[in-house]
């Protein structure tokens, strides 16, 4: 049972839903977007009742759908099945070696961006002051980075 | 920014269902006496609230008392909508439906709504001091339009059915207008 008193879980899908959609088009494509949400909603909703607190729930979703993004991505890409599903992801839980993976090929700079941005869930000056760059720049250089990333998994 | 498709949500919230990841489920009704959000819980349904009624504010309630894995499904609640459709229709009483009066905390004022609920059906109506006889208590009526006043399932617990000893018609958490609207649906009234 949870000790926190968080929103119901509706709630946030109604207010933020067409935002996480949009974050699933710019991650996987218009072809795969649907399918992401969908299991980022059901393992979001797996998730609930063990945040620890109701603060930032709205980056939280965001950060489910990228690694789902991320995790549907590898399962299409995988050639044998057999160690197939990863570890259930949960908010603090999720498989990073697959959010590693899916940054590989990226230059050290977009993947240090896209760790802070989505691992430690920092907003656009936080990276900034990490980086030592403007937050414009921390902007455009996780959002180079996603859309690095989008091309080649449509490739 | 384009809202999430319906089949996406109710995708969503049939595997909710399957896996027992609901704590519980909520759609909204079209009803001639306003739009109702009828929110079911795994024991039945938890919460009636009318078009006035912040949906956040109710959902939140039954998120406190059931937990906060809350679920949108017209498809999940089909039976519930379709009970109560039907009802309006002025086909039945929508009496099978299990409900769980877990929001009420009192329980003197649980107990008039379980007899509530249990014994007065449709086309029958009580005294408020009736009701608490009934409940137990011949002279807690005020506890019993207390009760009434904060019933947290209107229509399917009827406490329209539920009028004053001295006459007319008496309050109605959901407005007199409403109240005089159910008893001339359920032919008590005429129109």
């Amino acid at each position: 049972m949870t000790t926190v008193a968080l929103p119901p879980f509706w709630s946030l899908v109604e207010r933020h839903g067409d935002e996480l959609l949009a974050h699933a088009r710019r991650l996987a494509g218009d072809q795969h977007a649907e399918d992401v949400v969908q299991d980022a909603l059901l393992r979001a909703l797996r998730a609930y009742p063990r945040l620890r607190h109701a603060d930032h729930l709205r980056a939280w979703l965001y950060r489910v759908t990228t690694t789902t993004a991320i995790d549907l991505h590898r399962r299409r890409r995988r050639e044998l099945p057999s160690d197939d599903v990863p570890a259930a992801a949960t908010h603090d839980t999720y498989d990073e070696g697959a959010f590693e993976a899916l940054i590989a090929p990226l230059p050290d700079g977009a993947r240090a961006a896209l760790r802070l941005r989505f691992v430690d869930d920092l907003d656009y000056e936080g990276i900034a002051d990490r980086l030592g760059i403007t937050s414009a720049a921390a902007r455009q250089r996780v959002s180079t980075a996603v859309r690095t990333l989008r091309e080649r998994a449509a490739a | 920014m384009t809202p999430l498709p319906d089949s996406l949500l109710e995708s969503v919230a049939a595997a909710a269902v399957r896996e027992g990841l609901a704590d519980a489920l909520f759609t909204r009704l079209r009803t001639p006496i306003g739009r109702l959000l009828l929110v079911q819980g795994e024991r039945g349904v938890v919460r009636v609230g009318f078009e006035e009624e912040p949906e956040d504010r109710v959902l939140a309630e039954v998120a406190a008392a059931l937990g906060p894995r809350i679920v949108g499904s017209d498809r999940e609640l089909a039976g519930v909508r379709d009970a109560l459709d039907a009802y309006f229709a002025g086909e039945g009483d929508p009496h099978d439906l299990p409900v769980d009066l877990s929001l009420v905390a009192a329980p003197f004022r649980r107990a008039v709504l379980e007899t509530l609920h249990d014994e007065i059906a449709r086309g029958q109506v009580e005294t408020y001091g009736g009701l608490a006889s009934r409940a137990g208590n011949p002279r807690a009526y005020r506890a019993a339009a207390t009760a009434c006043a904060r019933n947290p399932i209107p229509i399917l617990v009827p406490c329209h059915r539920v009028l004053p000893g001295s006459g007319g018609l008496g309050s109605y958490g959901g407005g007199p207008e409403r109240k005089r609207a159910l008893l001339e649906l359920e032919g008590f009234l005429s129109r």
